[in-house]
């Protein structure tokens, strides 16, 4: 097979975060300590840099194994070239990000700070003018049980509506992406054919990729894999409660702790707090490899989420206080946050690894099932 | 030059991408000033690398001559020959200010930089600038370290009957090539070529051999050196001790023996090995009980030694002096420390072994007699080898083990590659049924007849894989397992052998920086010894009259190490025929470089 070399990839690529392209020397040390690195197609991150540096645009595109790791940061430590493949890996990971989006906007947040800090603000003010004109007058009187009436102030109704508008074009922009994703990975490639029922037979690798970051738990550092469970089942939580059950979530009654809102909420609050300030201290100290590069598109992915955690906390402890001004402004708070959050760092920026990576898992072990297929159905092909 | 017509650019790293970080405003600043100068400018941050550019530039300012100047800026010539000639000036006229060599030229490193700018300016090299004139010698030589190198310059010096002292730490000379079974690429024994030499050293009426000895001090100027040599206490009369190893048999001290690499063990009286010169038992006080006992306990040997008084265990060390007029430092190198490596598991497992132990199982006068064998612990409880527990059936070869690395040494060690590939055959020799693997990141087979040495193995059914191993652990079996990514093959290979070979590469000794100290060298990047200027003078140093040979000044291979020892000798010679040798080329102040430099552009670069 032939590939057209692309003399400027290099050049591209370096925007989305890498210092040094050029220090690696294919020792293949970082594939070798790699605990994920696997024979074929899930071979990394050596194989990575060689595309990126041989100018192998399609290659590049068709290949998973960037989202295949997890950056335990073994690879950079032990890197002769100090090469970090490791950060490369991750540069990876934002370019693969912006050559799925055909709206080509996640490439204009990840180059540009311009763009990603202004989008944000677009979207919190944008929130915030539609509570300033629409929001009904403040009612600061408060329910039987002493709690703030925040029903009255953010109709759930309309905020329900607002919610179901954000998902369906945060899931038809993913989706879409995804389908792009299909097409470059699977369908681009050629020498492997994946019969349909093997699509429906390795399924369960997605819900199980996604729910338990199984391959996380593979890395030496196990204390990482319990830090980003906590962080992603938090967020899971929260998105569900928040997408699904509203009605349910967002009330003005005052259940008792034992209730599942109140313990669930707790929970995935917990859970983001947690992992996020880890991470940030992390990235603050620089100590730990996985935290010595950082860029914009990492700051404002932890910042954004915490401080939609925080206000969302600060929230519930203004409502069932009884404060009802801080509870509303607090409200209006979590909402600037929180929907520039989604509409920028989900479909376009940082946050997509969390549909991308299951999918890549998916996709690496379809072309591995349908190559062992195929190795058995023509051994001669494939020894050839 | 009248008008303002050069042009200087500050070069920032020696390579594209390098790490931008040097100040050079003060340099900028005093380069302005210089006679001639139009314009001096870094190429920091944000400076593009554009011919173009530069070529308007230079025609804009009407440039007659370019200078470029960083750490080793040469990397840029062809691209300010093209902007030159692209501006229609003479792309003869670009000249490199190399600050990476003037500092071999000089003690204080900003004046040596200045006054390097200034020649470079005037169109002069800073060598020819340089001259700092004669002085008398003394015929006599010193030859520090008595390895291959110091033989070979100690020899060649002789055979001119000048008077040679050769200073050696250890008790034996020979150094590490007397503890090599064969040479590459022709696979003759190291013991063949370089005992006859050891002998000869030994000797030779104009060889002063001075074994256990170092040197502790210096001082004089070129052409008259007074070196303090501290004779450490051999505790065995030289002139009387018949070798006869009687008093071996009943010493109870034992230690590891530091020739075999630790493969065995030796007594606290002992020969380093048995065709040592001179081929005399020493002590070693460390592990002595007499001495460590001040005298209360053992001393058989001295009651067992047929000699009467040849061992004398209360014997002191003493200083002697000596006047030289040349110094030939070939002090070598110390291996890298496996241990440091920890992915490997040198000293946790006991069949990770270095290069140069098995250096030590293949030769036939090693510990084992020449058989490869497993490490494990004797009755005595030292960890040795020995033809009782048994011979590996797979053995792996890592390269590049502490070289090419930048968490330990990033420079190539430059023999790991042909020794590995030499090993590999001479344990298939020894075991021609064993598989053994190498892996390895690039095979540098550089040298005469090398290229076909490693054919010759890669056609000998030795698995050669192209990979860095990652890590070696123990497997579920006992056994040593290797992961590494196979490059070749486009897969990822866990091997499964009995015994792992770590290619340990080269380092400076500990000392070096403590002897470079005391002779007043420069000590490069990378800790080895500083030669004057690595194309014209790669024997010669800063000093007048110190020379350098062999491996100290930076990794060689021993027919490269042979060829320095004979050019520092030649250098050596050279002068003392004259009667005359260079003065420090950094006692010369930076006002007479200038003023020579001046003088010599005048005359259009004729002295």
């Amino acid at each position: 097979m032939s590939y057209r070399v692309d003399s400027q990839l290099k050049d591209e690529i370096k925007k989305y975060g890498i210092s040094d392209w050029n220090q690696c020397f294919h020792c293949g040390n970082c594939t070798a300590i790699c605990p994920l690195s696997e024979d074929k197609n899930m071979m990394f991150p050596r194989k990575g840099i060689r595309s990126m540096q041989m100018g192998l645009k399609e290659k590049l595109h068709r290949s998973v194994e960037p989202w295949l790791c997890y950056y335990c940061g073994e690879c950079s430590t032990t890197c002769p070239r100090d090469a970090n493949p490791g950060e490369i890996m991750m540069a990876l990971r934002r370019y693969l990000t912006s050559v799925y989006d055909w709206t080509g906007l996640s490439k204009r947040f990840y180059t540009s700070k311009v763009w990603e800090i202004g989008a944000i603000l677009f979207f919190a003010m944008l929130v915030i003018s539609i509570f300033a004109f629409l929001a009904p007058p403040l009612d600061p009187t408060l329910t039987a049980q002493g709690g703030v009436k925040i029903n009255s102030f953010a109709p759930i109704y309309w905020v329900e509506l607002g919610d179901w508008l954000m998902a369906l074009i945060v899931a038809s922009l993913l989706i879409s992406n995804i389908f792009r994703m299909y097409l470059k990975v699977i369908i681009a490639d050629k020498k492997v054919k994946v019969p349909l029922w093997l699509y429906i037979k390795e399924a369960w690798r997605l819900i199980f990729h996604f729910g338990s970051q199984w391959k996380l738990s593979k890395c030496d550092d196990k204390k990482y894999w319990v830090i980003h469970w906590l962080l992603m089942s938090g967020y899971t939580i929260m998105f569900t409660v928040i997408v699904v059950f509203l009605p349910w979530f967002q009330t003005q009654e005052i259940h008792p702790i034992s209730h599942p809102q109140r313990f669930l909420g707790y929970y995935a609050t917990f859970g983001l707090l947690f992992g996020l300030t880890v991470a940030m201290i992390g990235r603050l100290r620089k100590k730990d490899v996985k935290f010595k590069f950082s860029h914009v598109s990492d700051w404002l992915f932890v910042i954004m989420l915490f401080l939609t955690t925080l206000t969302g906390i600060l929230v519930h402890i203004f409502r069932i206080n009884g404060m009802p001004y801080l509870t509303y402004y607090m409200y209006i708070a979590h909402l600037a946050v929180l929907v520039p959050m989604v509409m920028i760092e989900v479909p376009f920026s940082k946050w997509s690894h969390l549909a991308y990576r299951p999918f890549a898992i998916y996709f690496a072990n379809l072309k591995k099932s349908a190559q062992k297929l195929q190795a058995q159905k023509y051994p001669e092909r494939a020894a050839a | 030059m009248t008008t303002k017509a050069v042009g200087i650019y500050f070069i920032d790293g020696d390579h594209p991408g390098a790490p931008p970080g040097k100040d050079f405003s003060a340099l900028i600043h005093y380069a302005e000033k210089l006679p001639g100068v139009k314009l001096a400018q870094g190429t920091g941050n944000g400076w593009q690398w554009d011919a173009d550019a530069v070529a308007a530039e230079i025609k804009q300012n009407d440039l007659k001559r370019v200078v470029i100047a960083g750490d080793a800026p040469g990397f840029y010539k062809t691209f300010f020959c093209r902007a030159m000639s692209m501006a229609g000036k003479d792309p003869e006229n670009v000249f490199v200010a190399s600050f990476r060599e003037y500092v071999a030229l000089g003690a204080d490193e900003t004046d040596r930089v200045k006054a390097g700018l200034y020649c470079a300016v005037l169109g002069i090299p800073l060598e020819t600038a340089i001259s700092p004139g004669e002085t008398d010698v003394n015929p006599d030589t010193l030859v520090i370290g008595g390895g291959i190198a110091g033989i070979q310059a100690s020899l060649e010096i002789a055979k001119a009957k000048k008077k040679v002292f050769l200073v050696e730490r250890t008790g034996t000379i020979g150094g590490y090539m007397a503890t090599f079974d064969k040479t590459f690429p022709t696979l003759d024994c190291a013991a063949c070529i370089l005992t006859p030499k050891m002998v000869e050293v030994a000797q030779h009426p104009y060889i002063k051999m001075m074994s256990y000895s170092e040197v502790k001090g210096i001082s004089g100027g070129p052409g008259n050196y007074q070196v303090r040599i501290l004779r450490k206490a051999r505790k065995v009369n030289v002139n009387t001790c018949i070798g006869c190893g009687t008093c071996a048999e009943k010493c109870p001290g034992t230690a590891p023996s530091e020739f075999d690499a630790g493969t065995s063990m030796r007594k606290a009286i002992y020969i380093p090995f048995p065709q040592a010169v001179p081929n005399k038992y020493l002590v070693d006080a460390e592990n002595c009980l007499y001495i460590q006992s001040d005298g209360k306990k053992c001393g058989v040997c001295k009651k067992a030694c047929p000699v009467p008084d040849c061992i004398d265990l209360d014997e002191k060390e003493k200083e002697i002096v000596v006047t030289v007029g040349n110094i030939i430092v070939a002090t070598g190198f110390k291996p890298f420390d496996a241990k440091r490596a920890e992915q490997f598991g040198y000293g946790k497992y006991p069949n990770v072994i270095t290069s140069l132990e098995l250096e030590r199982l293949v030769n036939a006068s090693g510990p084992t007699g020449g058989f490869i064998t497993f490490r494990a612990r004797d009755k005595r409880g030292n960890m040795i080898f020995s033809t009782a527990n048994g011979e590996p059936a797979s053995v792996a070869l890592i390269h590049c083990v502490g070289s090419r690395d930048e968490n330990y040494n990033k420079y190539c060690s430059k023999v790991c590659c042909m020794y590995s590939l030499k090993l590999a055959h001479l344990v298939e020799e020894k075991l021609p049924e064993a598989d053994i693997y190498e892996y390895y990141i690039d095979i540098r087979a550089f040298g005469k007849g090398y290229e076909e040495f490693y054919q010759r193995i890669k056609g000998e059914g030795i698995n050669l894989i192209r990979g860095r191993t990652a890590k070696v652990e123990k497997s579920a079996n006992g056994r040593l397992s290797i992961r590494s990514e196979n490059i070749a093959e486009d897969r990822i290979v866990e091997q499964e052998v009995d015994m792992v070979v770590l290619a340990v590469g080269l380092e400076p000794r500990e000392d070096a920086a403590e002897l470079a100290r005391m002779l007043g060298i420069p000590l490069g990047e990378d800790g080895w010894f500083l030669e004057a200027n690595s194309h014209t003078a790669p024997v010669g140093t800063s000093v007048g009259g110190i020379h350098i040979a062999g491996v100290c000044q930076g990794p060689k291979d021993i027919p490269d190490t042979v060829a320095q020892a004979s050019a520092a000798a030649s250098r050596v010679i050279q002068g003392i025929m004259r009667g005359k040798v260079k003065k420090s080329a950094k006692d010369m102040p930076h006002k007479d470089i200038e003023a020579r430099a001046k003088q010599l552009a005048a005359t259009g670069g004729q002295p």
